[in-house]
C-alpha cells in the first residue's frame, strides 16, 4: 500500500513535472516557509515535487483538494529511511547522478539503523544529517554532510552528553576528537589529510570498528605502522585480551600527538614497571632520544656555522636524511623489536655524528685566522715601535 | 768625513731602507687584500645563478629518476622522454622526509608515512597535501642541468 | 743614494712645475689631518717642512683626537663600504644571498664586512663620546656654538647612516631591527614622515631596500663628509678649547707620528674585533616571522623607552614631539647656558645635571632593552 502510493506520487510528479515551472506547485502558497527551504535544495533543481514525499495533489487549488489524493503529511521518523530509499535505492534512477544506491542497505546494518528498527526514536535518520527540505549536494559547503562539516553534524547528537547518557556513554567523542591530533589537524589546520568521523566509522553504515578491526581502520592511512604492528607480538596478544589494538595505546578519539614519551606511560597500563616489556620500551625510547639529541646538536652546529657564514647546504641535506631515518623508526617501533629499530636510529646517529664531526673540523680549521691575527699584531707592534722611535727622533730634532 | 761617522751614516741609511721596506709591506698587504677581494668568485658560486649539474643524461633510462644530493633540498631528475628531463624536489611535503624512488611502480615513496607522488610530483596517496615543487631542467651536451 | 734622491727630486720638480702639489697636500687640512693650510706659494717639501716643524699648542692630542679618529673611521668605512658595494645587490630577493656570498665566497670578504660593521659601531660610540666630552669640558661656550651643534647633528646623521646600513644584509636581525627602529622614527613628527617619504613608504620591500641602499652609500656619507668639513673648519677658526694645554713644545711632525700610532692601533682593534667578536649573520629575513628579542638598535633604545614611558592616553605624535623638543633643547644648549666655562669646578650645577642626564639615559637604555615585542 505504502509503496503503491509512493509509486503513484512519483508517476504523478513525473507526469506533471514538465508542465510546471515551479515544482512546489500550489503547496507553496500556504507552506511558504517550507517552500523557501525547499527551493534551495537539490531536489528542487532535479524536479522532485513536494508530493513525491508527502503525497497529495500539487495542482489542487483548495486545501482539501491538495491534501486528498494519497496525502501522507509528515512522514514518521521510522519510515523516513525507506521513503528516501524508494528513490535512492533505485540503481537505474541513481545511475545518471553517479550516486550509490546501497545507502539504505548500509543504514540497516548501522547502529543507527538497527536501533531504529527496534523502535528507538532518537537515532539519526536520513534527514538528521542531510536536512529535511533543503537537502544540498555533498560538495556544497553549506551542506551538513560536506566533509568539512561532518564533525559538527555528528556532534549534534554525539556531543550531547544528556542524550548519550541514555545509551550508557559517558565520554564525549566530539570533544575528544577536537582535542586530539586528528581533530586539531582537521578542524584547526583545515587539513584534508586528517580524518573526520566517517573516515573511520563509515557514514550510512556508521558502526564502531570491531575490536580486531581497529588496525585495519587505522592502517588505511598509517599503512607502514600497521605493517609493523601486524609483524609484532601485540596483534595476537591484544586480540586475545580483547583490547582495541591501536586505540589501546593511542585512544580512539582523543588520539594525543604520538611521541616517544608515550613509552613511559602507556605500556604500564598492562605491563609492570619492572617487566621485560617496560625495559624494552625504555630501550627503544633511549635509542630514539639519543639519536634525536645528536641530530639536535648537529643542527645547532650547522646553525652556528651558517651564521659565520659557511656553506651548510650539504649538511642541512644530510640532516634531513638523518631526520628521515629517525622518523622511519616511529612505525618500526610497533614491531616491538629493538633489533629492527636500531638500524634506523643508528643511521640517524651516524649521519648526525658525521655532520657534527665535519663541522667541528671546519670550525677548528679556522685556527689560522687567529694565528694570522697574532702575526698581524706582531707586525702592528713592530710598526708601532718604529713609529715611536721616529717620533722620538722628530721630538729631539724639533727641540734643537 | 772620518771613518766612524761614515759607517754610522751608512748604517742609518740601511736601517732607514729596512724600515721603508717594512712599511712598504703594509701597502703590499693592503694591495693583495684589495685585489683578491675584487676577484669575482667562480660563476657557480655567484648568488642567484645556481646551475646544478646532475650527471649524464644518456645513462638515465626513460621513465627513471635519479636522486641528486645538493644543498638543503635534494631533488630528483626524471627522464620523461628521448630528449626531456624534469626535476622535482625530493623532500616530502608532509613532514620533510626525503623520498625514495620506487622503480617498479614509477613513484616516489615517502619512507615515513607512506605518502606517494608520481613522476611529476603530484600526490597519489598518503598524508601529503601539496605536490612536490618543480625546478626547470634542461639537457646540455648530455649533461642534465637543473636551475635551482 | 744621492742619485736616487736626485731622481726623486726631479720627478717631484717635474710634477711641481705642472701641478701645485702644495695645494693638493693642503687639502688634507680640510678634514683635520693638518691643523692649518699650507703656504701654497712654496714648493711642497719646503711648505711641509715649515708646517711640520711648527710647534703646536693643542692639536690631535689625547683626548682631543676624537674628531680625527672619527674621520679616520669614516675613511675606513668608505673604503670597506666601497669594496662591499662591488658585490652587493640591493634587491629583496638577492640581498641576503649576495651578502652571505661576500662573506663566504669572496677572499677576505668576512674581514671587510666585519671591519665595516665594527668601524660603524666604533664611529657611533666615538661620536657619542665626543658629545659627552664637549659637555663636561664646557666646550660649547661662546664662539663654539657651531662645534657643539655640528657634533649633535653629526651623531644623528651617523645614526641614520648606521640604521640604513642595518637593513642591507636583509637578514632576520637586520630586518626586524629596522622594523623596530621605524616604530621610533615614525613617532617623530616631521622627521618620521620625511624619512618615510625618502625611503618610499612605511613598509619594507625591494623599493625601500634600494632607497635605503642609496641613502646609505651616497646621501648620508656625503652629508657626513660635509659635516666633518664644517667641524674642522670651525675648529681651525676658533680652536677646540680656550684653555691652553701645556707649552707648545711639540711639532706637527711629532703629533702626526702620534696620529699614525693611533691609526695602527685602531686597525689592530678593528681586525681583532672582526675576528674574535664577529657581528654574526642571522637567517634570511622572513617578513612573516618576528624572531624573539627584536629590538631597535642600541642608539634608539633610549628614545624607544622614552616613547613607551608616557601614559597610554598621550598620543604618539605628542610623545615624538617631546623627543624632538628635547633634541632641540640640547642642540641649542650653547644659547641656553651662556655661562659655560671650561673648568668643571666652576660649574657644578651643569656637571651635576649632565651626570644626571647620563644616568637617566643609561636607565632608559636598560628599560628599552627590556621592552619586549613589536607593536
Amino acid at each position: 500500500m505504502k509503496h503503491a502510493s509512493v509509486l503513484l506520487a512519483v508517476l504523478f510528479a513525473a507526469a506533471t513535472a514538465a508542465a510546471r515551472a515551479n515544482e512546489a506547485g500550489m503547496c507553496g502558497v500556504c507552506h511558504s516557509d517550507v517552500r523557501v527551504q525547499f527551493e534551495q535544495g537539490v531536489h528542487r533543481s532535479e524536479g522532485i515535487a513536494c508530493t513525491t514525499c508527502h503525497g497529495g495533489d500539487v495542482a489542487a487549488t483548495t486545501v482539501e483538494g491538495a491534501h486528498r489524493a494519497g496525502f501522507r503529511g509528515v512522514p514518521r521518523r521510522r519510515d523516513i529511511p525507506a521513503l528516501c530509499a524508494s528513490c535512492h535505492g533505485d540503481i537505474a534512477r541513481m545511475r545518471p547522478y553517479n550516486l550509490p544506491s546501497d545507502q539504505f542497505a548500509l543504514y540497516q546494518t548501522s547502529q543507527h539503523g538497527r536501533r531504529l528498527a527496534k523502535g528507538d526514536p532518537n537515532v539519526a535518520v536520513c534527514t538528521d544529517c542531510h536536512g529535511v527540505h533543503e537537502i544540498r549536494r555533498r560538495d556544497d559547503p553549506r551542506s551538513r554532510v560536506f566533509p568539512r562539516n561532518i564533525p559538527s553534524t555528528c556532534a549534534r547528537c554525539h556531543g550531547d552528553a544528556a542524550l548519550m547518557k541514555k545509551y550508557g556513554r559517558t565520554d564525549n567523542p566530539y570533544a575528544d576528537y577536537a582535542a586530539g591530533v586528528h581533530g586539531r589537524a582537521f578542524l584547526e589546520n583545515a587539513s584534508d589529510a586528517a580524518p573526520e568521523c566517517t573516515r573511520c566509522h563509515g557514514s550510512h553504515g556508521a558502526t564502531p570498528p570491531g575490536l580486531g578491526d581497529v588496525e585495519k581502520v587505522c592502517g588505511q592511512c598509517h599503512a607502514t605502522t600497521r605493517q609493523y604492528f601486524l609483524e609484532g607480538p601485540h596483534k595476537k596478544a591484544m586480540d586475545d585480551a580483547g583490547l582495541p589494538e591501536c586505540a589501546a595505546c593511542h585512544h580512539n578519539h582523543k588520539t594525543p600527538p604520538a611521541g616517544v614519551e608515550m613509552l613511559d606511560s602507556v605500556c604500564l597500563q598492562c605491563h609492570a614497571a619492572d617487566s621485560e616489556q617496560q625495559k624494552l620500551a625504555g630501550t627503544m625510547k633511549g635509542m630514539f632520544t639519543d639519536a634525536a639529541r645528536e641530530i639536535d646538536e648537529a643542527r645547532h652546529l650547522v646553525e652556528e656555522a651558517a651564521r659565520i657564514p659557511l656553506y651548510v647546504d650539504d649538511y642541512q641535506a644530510r640532516l634531513e636524511d638523518a631526520r628521515t631515518a629517525l622518523m622511519e623508526s616511529f612505525p618500526v617501533m610497533h614491531a616491538l623489536d629493538t633489533g629492527r629499530v636500531e638500524p634506523h636510529t643508528r643511521r640517524a646517529r651516524s649521519i648526525a655524528a658525521e655532520v657534527s664531526g665535519e663541522i667541528h673540523e671546519k670550525l677548528a680549521g679556522r685556527w689560522w685566522r687567529k694565528v694570522g691575527l697574532g702575526l698581524f699584531w706582531f707586525y702592528l707592534l713592530l710598526t708601532a715601535a718604529i713609529l715611536v722611535r721616529a717620533r722620538h727622533r722628530a721630538a729631539a730634532e724639533s727641540r734643537h | 768625513m772620518n771613518g766612524p761617522e761614515t759607517t754610522s751614516i751608512e748604517r742609518r741609511g740601511v736601517l732607514t731602507w729596512l724600515i721603508r721596506g717594512f712599511l712598504a709591506i703594509w701597502a703590499l698587504g693592503a694591495g693583495v687584500l684589495g685585489i683578491s677581494f675584487l676577484k669575482a668568485p667562480s660563476s657557480e658560486k655567484r648568488p642567484g645563478e645556481r646551475q646544478l649539474r646532475c650527471g649524464s643524461f644518456s645513462t638515465l633510462a626513460i621513465g627513471e629518476a635519479r636522486l641528486v644530493r645538493h644543498g638543503a633540498e635534494p631533488l630528483f631528475v626524471v627522464r620523461v622522454s628521448d630528449s626531456q628531463v624534469t626535476a622535482v624536489s625530493a623532500v616530502c611535503t608532509h613532514l620533510r622526509c626525503v623520498l625514495k624512488w620506487d622503480g617498479d611502480k614509477g613513484t616516489f615513496q615517502c619512507p615515513c608515512h607512506n605518502g606517494a607522488f608520481d613522476r611529476a610530483g603530484i600526490v597519489l596517496s598518503g598524508p601529503p597535501k601539496k605536490p612536490l615543487p618543480q625546478y626547470p631542467a634542461e639537457v646540455r651536451a648530455d649533461e642534465i642541468i637543473v636551475h635551482t | 743614494m744621492a742619485a736616487d734622491a736626485g731622481g726623486k727630486r726631479s720627478i717631484r720638480s717635474w710634477l711641481e712645475a705642472r701641478l701645485n702639489l702644495t695645494e693638493i697636500a693642503s687639502f688634507l687640512s680640510v678634514f683635520g689631518l693638518l691643523p692649518a693650510e699650507l703656504d701654497t706659494r712654496k714648493p711642497l717639501r719646503e711648505a711641509l717642512d715649515e708646517a711640520l716643524s711648527r710647534p703646536l699648542p693643542s692639536y690631535a692630542r689625547w683626548p682631543r683626537i676624537m674628531g680625527i679618529l672619527s674621520f679616520i673611521l669614516f675613511l675606513v668605512l668608505a673604503v670597506s663600504g666601497m669594496m662591499l658595494a662591488f658585490y652587493y645587490q640591493p634587491t629583496a630577493s638577492e640581498a641576503y644571498g649576495s651578502v652571505t656570498s661576500i662573506a663566504r665566497d669572496v677572499t677576505g670578504g668576512t674581514l671587510v664586512n666585519q671591519v665595516h660593521r665594527w668601524a660603524a659601531t666604533l664611529l657611533l660610540l666615538i661620536l657619542a663620546a665626543r658629545i659627552v666630552r664637549f659637555y663636561f669640558g664646557g666646550m660649547y661656550g661662546r664662539s663654539r656654538e657651531v662645534i657643539w651643534m655640528l657634533a649633535m647633528v653629526t651623531f644623528v646623521v651617523a645614526t641614520f647612516a648606521d640604521l640604513t646600513g642595518r637593513l642591507l644584509p636583509w637578514d632576520a636581525r637586520g630586518y626586524w631591527t629596522t622594523v623596530r627602529a621605524r616604530e621610533v622614527t615614525d613617532a617623530l613628527p616631521l622627521i618620521g614622515p620625511l624619512f618615510s617619504f625618502l625611503v618610499g613608504g612605511s613598509g619594507l620591500d625591494s623599493l625601500v631596500l634600494t632607497r635605503f641602499y642609496i641613502l646609505h652609500i651616497v646621501v648620508w656619507p656625503f652629508l657626513l663628509l660635509a659635516l666633518f668639513y664644517l667641524h674642522f673648519s670651525s675648529v681651525r677658526r676658533v680652536g677646540l678649547s680656550s684653555v691652553a694645554d701645556g707649552p707648545g713644545s711639540r711639532s706637527l711632525r711629532v703629533v702626526l707620528y702620534d696620529l699614525l700610532l693611533i691609526v695602527v692601533f685602531l686597525i689592530g682593534a678593528l681586525a681583532t674585533l672582526a675576528i674574535f667578536m664577529p657581528q654574526s649573520f642571522d637567517v634570511a629575513a622572513d617578513p612573516f616571522a618576528t624572531p624573539p628579542g627584536a629590538r631597535p638598535p642600541w642608539y634608539l633604545l633610549a628614545p624607544h623607552a622614552l616613547l613607551e614611558s608616557f601614559p597610554p592616553l598621550v598620543p604618539r605624535f605628542l610623545r615624538g614631539l617631546f623627543l624632538e623638543a628635547l633634541f632641540v633643547a640640547v642642540l641649542l644648549l650653547p644659547f641656553l647656558d651662556r655661562r659655560a666655562g671650561e673648568r668643571p669646578g666652576r660649574r657644578p650645577a651643569a656637571i651635576a645635571l649632565g651626570a644626571l642626564a647620563l644616568l637617566v639615559w643609561a636607565a632608559l637604555i636598560w628599560k628599552g632593552w627590556h621592552l619586549e615585542g613589536p607593536r
